[in-house]
């Protein structure tokens, strides 16, 4: 089962003598093959919990587990989207892909199955040899998510992805992602500050406040979804005229509007 | 560091893993030392070797660096000078100051003007270099505003090229010292009486690994102590800049 | 005032002048009588004796078999000190307690001008060919090391994050992370290596060789032949010059392929 448990999670840091509650009390628990998005205001930590599900940081209560087992370090096990890409710019799009299955210890005709399959699925078709400087910001951010994907990882963790992609480019990618979620379901921690985004893409999404992060509210869009047979619709704009699209994207709006309106801590 | 020390005395004098004729012991460091500034070695007392070669360094250097910057500065303010100059310039830069003591041999003989002369040309070129670069490194507004406020002349010089430049001046000036240093050493090594490099060249014909070594360390020292006292010169005169 | 660049008919007129102005003080103060020819040769005299060194051997061998050495002697310690720098360096940027340990040791010695371990060269490998490779690889090493070391602690974190995500051992992590990134802050420490280097080669040449252009410097001034110690320089002179350039273009060749 890879699931990812957050159990009562916290997060306290020191900066200049003085300390910071950066999240406070997170109790989550992302199923087998769901999609959660996080939303909420920037400082709020969603990110930190993305990265403590990860391995790169750590929580200074409580305990992240993933698939029952407790988080200590980072691995290809649970893999990473990076806001920035951090593909490697001294390596081709090929060995950047392949660069994971190698510590995995894959024998090579299955790596270039593998590689080769998620090319074609992301579109990556002749850019095989280019390197990251060579292409757009959409592409190496495919790149990327292939790179994620190839490994076969138990969690898949996606830091704010399309952040540093222009709105075009950002839209397509957010279908292309549709389309591979529900081709491919895995279990996926999304993080986002864009509500559109969450109600399109995920099952679940999480509202949090300001700092100190807390959990406001988690709603369930997957169930709405399939009762309003989103897709049907294959052009997100055709989803984003829908009636329930409107209404749980102006309630998680709301929601977030609140915060602004709190005085800072 | 206490770390290496140890690791030093035990290579040396306990295991004898290095042998004594090819390195030495902490403690025959320390007795060389100790003879070395009583009673002497290769005619002289330690700080007296000491004084001369820093005495020779900061001369040349002082008269080195006092032409070479004024040159670059120069250089840098006009086009002419520059292309006058460039020339010459080009040709000898690629010489390492190493390279000169034969020839500061020939035409100056084995004292201490040979040795001035190669101090000079290894102080010589990093000074015009950096103070070259230092004005053309200035930024073209403030050459705007001189020209609006109408400053010229010595004024000119004192109060707006040298101010700008002074930065890059000093990284120049401390390649200068250090190529002066080493240039020194070099060639108190080649041909000298007194000096650190003549205490090394001594030290290895009486097969002293001892004394080498304090040679050595005093050299490390003298140059670090002298690359210290320009930093401390270069913050009093620019107070505003941030040391990195 | 910073004026404009010279315009090219003034700028190279002004560069002709320079140039010709010099070699003709040169000239004049050769040809005076002040002094005799051997002692300060006129600029054609430097030229010829050039032209004769390629042919007639001197201190052993003819120039270009002098530059030879020397190149070989050269190659030798930057080899060394590559070969050893930049793994340090990639070493130490990713183990902390390396960095802890050598760094002090390191300093210490850095301070040491290249051209002070000549008496224990000599000491150790008499006129052999490790005397002058020990100096120049003391000349070559540290620009190597911290150049090395300074570019893989500068990675951008998120190339470690990744990389760790993704599985990598330490050694994947420094050989195809930290390398790769570090490379233009290598290359240009090698530059700066390769001049040390040379200079170093030059002073280790004065005393502890038996051929090369040092020596042959060195047995010119012995028979007070200024024309010879000149050709010398000149060609010490160009060959640093090249090395140079070709190390430029190797910088500039991977600065394009990584699209900086």
């Amino acid at each position: 089962m890879a699931n990812i448990q957050f159990q009562s999670v916290q997060r306290v840091f020191k900066q200049n003598g003085r300390e910071f509650v950066a999240l406070k009390d997170i109790d989550l628990v992302v199923q087998d093959r769901e999609f959660v998005a996080i939303v909420g205001p920037s400082g709020c930590g969603k990110t930190t919990c993305m990265r403590m599900a990860a391995g790169l940081e750590h929580p200074t209560g409580g305990q992240v587990m993933v698939a029952n087992e407790v988080v200590t370090a980072p691995g290809p096990d649970r893999a990473v989207v990076f806001q920035a890409f951090a593909l490697f710019p001294w390596k081709t799009v090929w060995d950047n892909i392949e660069f994971g299955l190698k510590s995995l210890d894959v024998a090579p005709d299955e790596r270039k199955r593998r590689i080769t399959q998620y090319i074609e699925l992301m579109g990556l078709q002749g850019y095989e040899q280019a390197y990251p400087h060579q292409l757009s910001g959409g592409m190496q951010q495919r790149v990327a998510i292939a790179r994620a994907y190839v490994l076969d990882p138990k969690v898949l963790l996606m830091d704010e992805p399309f952040g540093a992609l222009d709105a075009q480019t950002r839209v397509v990618m957010q279908e292309e992602l549709v389309r591979l979620a529900r081709k491919n379901p895995r279990t996926v921690l999304f993080i986002t500050h864009a509500v559109e985004e969450a109600v399109y893409l995920a099952d679940r999404i999480v509202v949090m406040t300001r700092r100190p992060g807390t959990i406001r509210e988690i709603i369930d869009v997957k169930s709405i979804r399939e009762a309003e047979n989103w897709d049907a619709h294959t052009r997100i704009e055709d989803v984003m005229d829908l009636p329930s699209f409107v209404h749980l994207r102006t309630h998680v709006w709301k929601l977030l509007r609140e915060q602004q309106g709190e005085d800072p801590h | 560091m206490a770390a290496v020390l140890a690791l030093w005395h035990v290579l040396t004098a306990v295991t004898g893993f290095i042998s004594p004729a090819r390195f030495a012991t902490p403690h025959e460091v320390g007795l060389a030392l100790r003879q070395i500034a009583v009673d002497g070695y290769s005619n002289g007392r330690l700080h007296q070797h000491v004084l001369r070669s820093v005495l020779l360094v900061t001369m040349g250097f002082t008269v080195a660096a006092s032409v070479g910057v004024v040159l670059g500065l120069a250089m840098g303010a006009s086009r002419r000078v520059e292309a006058v100059v460039n020339p010459v310039f080009l040709v000898l830069r690629p010489i390492p100051p190493l390279a000169w003591i034969p020839l500061a041999i020939v035409w100056l003989g084995l004292g201490d003007a040979a040795k001035m002369m190669v101090i000079f040309v290894s102080a010589f070129v990093p000074s015009v270099i950096n103070s070259y670069t230092g004005v053309r490194q200035i930024d073209k507004p403030i050459f705007e505003a001189a020209a609006m406020l109408d400053v010229r002349g010595w004024r000119y010089w004192r109060e707006v090229l040298v101010p700008g430049a002074l930065p890059s001046i000093f990284t120049g000036l401390r390649l200068s010292l250090q190529a002066s240093w080493t240039t020194l050493v070099a060639a108190e090594l080649v041909g000298a009486i007194t000096g650190l490099g003549q205490i090394l060249n001594q030290a290895a014909q009486d097969i002293y690994p001892a004394m080498i070594l304090v040679g050595m360390i005093s050299v490390a020292l003298c140059g670090w102590l002298m690359t210290v006292a320009l930093g401390w010169i270069e913050q009093r005169v620019m107070p505003w800049k941030a040391q990195a | 005032m910073i004026a404009a660049p010279l315009p090219p008919q003034q700028f190279w007129r002004l560069t002709l002048i320079g140039a010709t102005g010099f070699l003709v003080v040169w000239s004049v103060a050769a040809l005076s009588g002040i002094t005799s020819r051997a002692f300060l040769p006129a600029p054609w005299d430097v030229v010829t004796r050039f032209g004769q060194l390629l042919v007639q051997p001197f201190a052993g061998f003819v120039l270009h078999e002098h530059v030879l050495s020397s190149l070989k002697r050269f190659g030798m310690g930057f080899a060394l000190a590559v070969a050893v720098g930049i793994p340090l360096g990639l070493l130490m940027a990713w183990f902390r307690w390396l960095d802890r340990l050598i760094t002090p040791a390191f300093e210490a010695v850095r301070f040491v001008a290249p051209i002070a371990w000549v008496p224990f060269a000599a000491l150790w490998f008499g006129t052999g060919i490790g005397g002058p490779v020990l100096i120049i690889f003391m000349g070559a090493f540290p620009p190597v090391l911290i150049n090395t070391y300074r570019g893989a602690r500068q990675v951008d974190i998120k190339y470690i994050e990744a990389a760790r995500m993704l599985g990598a051992s330490s050694l994947r992590a420094m050989t195809e992370v930290l390398l790769p990134a570090a490379v233009p802050s290598i290359v240009a420490g090698l530059r700066i290596s390769a001049g040390l280097g040379w200079q170093s080669l030059v002073g280790a040449e004065l005393i502890v060789a038996s051929s090369g252009v040092g020596y042959l410097m060195v047995k010119g001034q012995a028979s007070v032949s200024t024309a010879t110690v000149m050709c010398g320089m000149l060609a010490i002179g160009v060959v640093g010059l090249v090395i140079d350039v070709v190390l430029r273009r190797v910088q500039l060749l991977i600065e394009k392929k990584r699209g900086i």
